[in-house]
C-alpha cells in the first residue's frame, strides 16, 4: 500500500500535473527577502508573478551574497527567493512608471510589497490608489512591525524583529549572549506567514468577489511563534530564558557531542525514554519514565548529563544504529553539503537540480509534496528588466516603437554596470528570453 | 498619534516634517481605520464552512497547523486518545496549568477538543464517520502506521473522494529514509533543516571558546512552527484548487523541509561554490555591518550594509575612517575585517543605552541632508518585551479571559490585520474530551446512551 505514495509523487510526471494558483497573477513591488520570498511561493504553485525592479539597479539582494560570490553574474542571496517569475523593471517614482503600474495592477489579482508603511500611498500606488482602479485586488503590504502603531516609521530587518519580540534572547547558552539565527528566519516565516493570508483572501474572494488589504508585521510573526513564551511569563511573572540547545519543555532534547561529530537526540514519549535507558543499560532511569517528572529541572540535569557522557563514547553511526534498535530518535546536525548530497533529498526532489536555461545547472529547494497540485521549479532570477519586453508585449500590448520610448525616458530600463543586475557574461542575447 | 510622530521626527528638515507628519497622520489613519482589532469579531472569516480534523499527536507543526486554519475561521476538531494528547505533557518545567501544558493551552485556540480511540475498532469506525463530514485531516502517525490500521489516505480518500490529508513527518513519506520515520520533534527538524549547522557563534572568532562552537538552535520551536505554517499553507492551496477541480490531495510535509526551504541560499551556495558558510554568530557572511553589540544596559542590533547604508552607519558613530577603510563589501564581508568593525563599534555602544543609540539611528534616518539608513533593534527580554504597549495596540500580545483556564497573557492572531477577514482568538484551549457531546451530538446525532456506552468501552 506503501507504494501509492511512491507513484503520487512520482518525479517524472510533476509537469503533467496542474497547478493550484495558475490563474493568480501577482504584482511584486518588493526588495529585499521579506516580500520577494512571499511572492516565490506564490510561484512555486503556480501563480505568474512579475517582479518590478528600480531600473539599472534592481533588487538589494543582487549584491548580497557570501564572500561576494557570484555564480555567472548570479547571486544566490537573490536566487534563494526568485523562482518563476517575470523581471521587468519600472521606475515606480516617475509619473509615466505609476500609469504602467497602473495598468499592471489591473491584470493583477495579488499586490505584494515590503516599502516603509506609506511609501506606496504617497507614490501613489498605495492599496487606496490601486483598489479604486481595481476593487477585488488583493494587497499584502510587509513590514517590520505593521502598518499603523508606535513603530510604524521604524526601518526593520529580520534581526530587528528577532531582536525586539524576544526571540534572539531565547537563543544561545545561559552563560553566553543571545545569538542571531544564521539565516533571515523572520524574513521567511513573515513571508509565509504572508502567503497564507494571500491564499485565504484568494478563498474568501472566491466566494464573495471581494478583495482585501492585509497588513503582515514581522515582529508579530515572530511573536506567534513564541509558542509558550508569553502564557508563561503571564502565569509566572518569571523571564524565559535560553538554554542551548536543551528544550525546557521537551526532556530528553539535546545535542550531543558524538567521538565524530553532533547528534540531535530525543526521546520524549514514554516508550522512547524506556528505549533510551535500555540502550544505555541505565534501568535506575526509568523512575523518569513519566515525562513531567522528567521536565523538573534536576532531573533535566541528571538525565541530560548521564546522556551526553554515554554519547561521548560512540560513533554518530554507532548511535544512529542503536536508536533504531531501541526506538529512540535521533539525526545527524545535517550540513548544506550532507543535504546536498543525500539521495533521500534528491529523489524527493527537495533538493531540485535543472539546467536553467540562463544560468545553467542549479540547485533549489522545494518543500512541502502536494499530489495532484506540485510545487515546481522552472527557472530562477533573471537580470534586471530582463522580460520587459515580454511583459509590456503580451500583458500590456505595447508598441516597440513605445518600449523604445520608455525605455529613453528612463521609466522603465534593464541591467546596469553592477554584475549581480546583468547576464552571464557570454550571454548570447537570446538564451532564456521568452520573447 | 501626531504628537508621537512629531517626536519620532525631530531629527527631520523643520520645512518637510510638518507636511510629511500630515501625509502620514493622514495615511496612518485611514490604514487603522481598515485594520482596526476593535472591528474584527464583526467582520466574516475566511474559511468558514470548512472542517479540519487534527488527529497529530505530540506534534506542535500539527498543532500550529490547525491554530492557523482555526484562527482563519475553520471548524478545527482535535482529536485525542482517551487520556489526552502528550502535547498536553510538552510544557516548560513541567508546568501544568488546569491539568494542560503551557504551550498546548496556546496552541488549543478556536478548537473543539474531543476523545477517540484509534487502537480500538469502534473507534475507527467514528473516525471514519467524522472524515466524511470534514475536508481536511492533519496527522503525524508516522510512516506507515495509518495504513496498518485502515485509516491511511488511500483508505479514507475512498471514503471522501474531496479530502484533503495532511500527513506530517520529519522524513517525509517517500524516499530512501522515509521508513525511518519516527515521531517528529523540533529538535530533529532544525537539525536536518542545515538552520542548526550555521547558527552559533562564531567559528571564526579567536575570542570564543571552543566549547561554545557548536551548532545551535532556535531558542523557540522553529522546526515545528514552519512546518505547521507550510502544511497550513499547503491547506490553503489544496482548498483553493479543489474550488475549481472538485478533488482532494495527499500532503506531504516535512518541518525540516520546510525550513530548509527558509534557510537562505545554503543549498544554491553549495551547488555553485561547494562551500559552506561558517557560523557566524553576531557576524553574517553576506551582508555586513548586520551585527549584535552589547550596550551600557543590554544587546543592541545594529545595521548598515549597503554602501551607502554603511557611509550612514559610520557617520552617526562618527568614524568615517571606518567607511574609507571598508568600502565595499569585498572588504566587509572578510570574516577577520568583520571582527575589527564590529570591535570600533561595540567601543562606541558600550557608554550608550539601547534607547540612545536607537534614538540616533531614528535621527539619523529622519535628517534627509544625511546618507543611508542605520536600522537598530533592542534585544529584549521575553518579559520586558511583554511590557511593551505597542504589542497591545496592535493586539498580538493581549490579555484574555478564557472560559475554563481564566485571565491569560497570550499571542494574537499574526492574521489579525486583514481588512476583510481577519484572523482571531475566540478561545484558548479546552480541557480534554470537553467537547465530546457537542460535537458527537452535531455531527453524528449520538445521544446520551450511546455516548455513556461509547465511554465504558473506553471509544471516547
Amino acid at each position: 500500500m506503501r507504494d501509492i505514495y511512491k507513484e503520487i509523487f512520482n518525479p517524472e510526471i510533476i509537469f503533467e500535473k496542474p497547478e493550484a494558483l495558475e490563474n493568480v497573477r501577482v504584482l511584486e513591488l518588493s526588495n529585499v527577502v521579506l516580500g520577494p520570498a512571499a511572492s516565490d511561493f506564490l510561484a512555486e504553485f503556480g501563480a505568474e508573478v512579475i517582479k518590478v525592479e528600480l531600473p539599472f539597479i534592481g533588487d538589494v539582494m543582487r549584491s548580497v551574497t557570501p564572500g561576494f560570490f557570484l555564480y555567472n553574474n548570479l547571486s544566490p542571496g537573490f536566487e534563494e527567493q526568485n523562482h518563476n517569475k517575470y523581471h521587468v523593471a519600472i521606475d515606480l517614482r516617475k509619473p509615466k512608471g505609476r500609469e504602467l503600474i497602473y495598468r499592471l495592477a489591473k491584470k493583477c489579482d495579488v499586490v505584494i510589497e515590503n516599502f516603509r508603511p506609506g511609501t506606496t500611498d504617497k507614490w501613489g500606488i498605495g492599496y487606496r490608489q490601486l483598489s479604486k482602479i481595481k476593487p477585488e485586488i488583493i494587497y499584502l503590504a510587509l513590514s517590520g512591525f505593521g502598518q499603523w502603531g508606535k513603530n510604524a516609521l521604524r526601518v526593520s530587518y529580520d534581526a530587528v524583529a528577532q531582536a525586539e519580540s524576544g526571540l534572539m534572547y531565547l537563543t544561545g547558552f545561559p552563560e553566553r549572549d543571545p545569538i542571531k539565527c544564521g539565516v533571515w528566519i523572520l524574513d521567511f516565516s513573515t513571508s509565509i506567514t504572508g502567503a497564507i493570508a494571500v491564499l485565504a483572501a484568494l478563498l474568501y474572494r472566491s466566494k464573495t468577489g471581494k478583495g482585501q488589504f492585509i497588513d503582515i508585521a514581522q515582529v508579530e510573526t515572530a511573536i506567534r511563534w513564541m509558542d509558550w513564551t508569553w502564557v508563561y511569563v503571564g502565569l509566572t511573572g518569571k523571564n524565559r530564558g535560553r538554554c542551548g540547545n536543551r528544550d525546557f519543555a521537551i526532556v530528553p532534547s539535546n545535542v550531543y557531542r558524538c567521538k565524530d561529530g553532533f547528534v540531535a537526540l530525543v526521546a520524549f514519549k514514554e516508550d522512547e525514554f524506556l528505549g533510551l535507558c535500555n540502550a544505555m543499560g541505565r534501568e535506575d532511569l526509568k523512575i523518569y519514565l513519566d515525562p513531567l517528572e522528567r521536565l523538573k529541572p534536576e532531573n533535566a540535569d541528571l538525565i541530560d548529563k548521564v546522556i551526553a557522557d554515554w554519547v561521548s563514547k560512540l560513533t554518530i553511526n554507532e548511535l544512529e544504529r542503536l536508536a533504531d534498535e531501541y526506538g529512540f530518535v535521533t539525526s545527524k546536525v545535517l550540513t548544506p553539503e550532507d543535504v546536498y548530497m543525500s539521495e533521500h533529498f534528491r529523489e524527493r526532489k527537495t533538493v531540485w537540480i535543472f539546467e536553467d536555461h540562463l544560468y545553467g545547472e542549479l540547485a533549489e529547494v522545494q518543500g512541502v509534496k502536494l499530489s495532484e497540485t506540485p510545487g515546481r521549479i522552472k527557472w530562477v532570477a533573471r537580470p534586471v528588466g530582463f522580460d520587459n519586453d515580454f511583459v509590456f508585449v503580451k500583458l500590456l500590448g505595447l508598441s516597440k516603437e513605445e518600449i523604445a520610448e520608455l525605455e529613453k525616458e528612463g521609466v522603465i530600463g534593464k541591467w546596469g554596470d553592477a554584475k549581480g543586475t546583468q547576464p552571464p557574461d557570454d550571454w548570447d542575447g537570446k538564451k532564456g528570453l521568452f520573447f | 498619534m501626531l504628537r508621537e510622530l512629531n517626536h519620532q521626527m525631530t531629527g527631520m528638515g523643520k520645512k518637510d516634517c510638518f507636511s510629511e507628519v500630515i501625509l502620514m497622520e493622514d495615511y496612518f489613519n485611514w490604514v487603522k481605520s481598515l485594520t482596526n482589532p476593535k472591528d474584527v469579531h464583526d467582520k466574516p472569516e475566511a474559511l468558514e464552512g470548512i472542517r479540519v480534523l487534527d488527529v497529530s499527536y505530540g506534534n506542535f507543526a500539527g498543532l500550529f497547523a490547525s491554530s492557523i486554519l482555526a484562527e482563519l475561521g475553520a471548524e478545527v476538531i482535535k482529536i485525542e486518545p482517551p487520556e489526552g494528547d502528550i502535547a498536553r505533557k510538552m510544557t516548560p518545567f513541567g508546568i501544568l496549568h488546569k491539568g494542560t501544558g503551557l504551550a498546548y493551552i496556546i496552541e488549543g485556540r478556536n478548537k473543539y477538543h474531543i476523545t477517540l480511540n484509534l487502537t480500538k475498532e469502534k473507534g475507527r469506525d467514528i473516525y471514519k464517520k467524522l472524515v466524511k463530514k470534514s475536508d481536511v485531516v492533519i496527522e503525524s502517525f508516522g510512516f506507515g502506521e495509518a495504513e496498518k490500521l485502515g485509516i491511511g489516505y488511500p483508505q479514507l480518500k475512498e471514503i471522501n473522494g474531496k479530502l484533503i490529508y495532511v500527513a506530517i513527518s520529519t522524513y517525509g513519506q517517500f524516499g530512501p529514509e522515509a521508513k525511518k520515520g519516527k515521531s517528529d520533534y523540533d529538535l530533529i527538524d532544525q537539525a536536518r533543516s542545515t538552520v542548526m549547522s550555521v547558527t552559533g557563534e562564531a567559528e571564526f572568532d579567536p575570542e570564543v571558546p571552543e566549547e561554545y562552537k557548536v551548532p545551535l538552535r532556535m531558542g523557540n520551536w522553529m522546526g515545528w512552527y514552519t512546518g505547521g505554517a507550510w502544511a497550513a499553507y499547503a491547506v490553503l492551496l489544496a482548498l483553493y484548487w479543489r474550488n475549481f477541480s472538485g478533488v482532494g490531495q495527499f500532503i506531504d510535509v516535512s518541518p525540516s523541509e520546510a525550513l530548509l526551504r527558509h534557510a537562505n541560499y545554503n543549498i544554491q551556495y553549495y551547488h555553485e561554490a561547494k562551500k559552506i558558510v561558517p557560523r557566524a554568530g553576531p557576524y553574517d557572511p553576506a551582508v555586513f555591518a548586520y551585527t549584535v553589540v552589547k550596550a551600557k544596559d543590554g544587546h543592541v542590533f545594529i545595521a548598515g550594509y549597503s554602501d551607502p547604508n554603511w557611509k550612514g552607519l559610520t557617520t552617526m558613530i562618527n568614524r568615517p575612517d571606518l567607511f574609507e577603510k571598508f568600502p565595499t563589501p569585498r572588504e566587509r564581508l572578510i570574516p577577520e575585517n568583520q571582527i575589527v568593525m564590529r570591535n570600533e563599534i561595540q567601543n562606541w555602544a558600550e557608554s550608550k543605552t539601547s534607547d540612545e543609540i536607537l534614538k540616533l539611528a531614528m535621527d539619523h534616518n529622519l535628517d534627509e541632508s544625511k546618507v543611508g539608513t542605520v536600522v537598530v533593534g533592542k534585544i529584549y527580554k521575553p518579559k520586558e518585551s511583554s511590557k511593551l504597549e505597542s504589542w497591545y495596540e496592535r493586539d498580538i500580545l493581549k490579555k484574555f479571559e478564557d472560559p475554563y483556564f481564566g485571565e491569560l497573557l497570550i499571542q494574537g492572531s499574526s492574521f489579525g490585520k486583514m481588512s476583510e477577514t481577519p484572523g482571531r482568538v475566540k478561545w484558548c484551549c479546552r480541557p480534554v474530551g470537553a467537547d465530546n457531546t457537542y460535537v458527537y451530538t452535531k455531527l453524528l446525532g449520538f445521544d446520551a446512551k450511546k455516548m455513556r456506552e461509547l465511554r465504558d468501552e473506553g471509544v471516547i
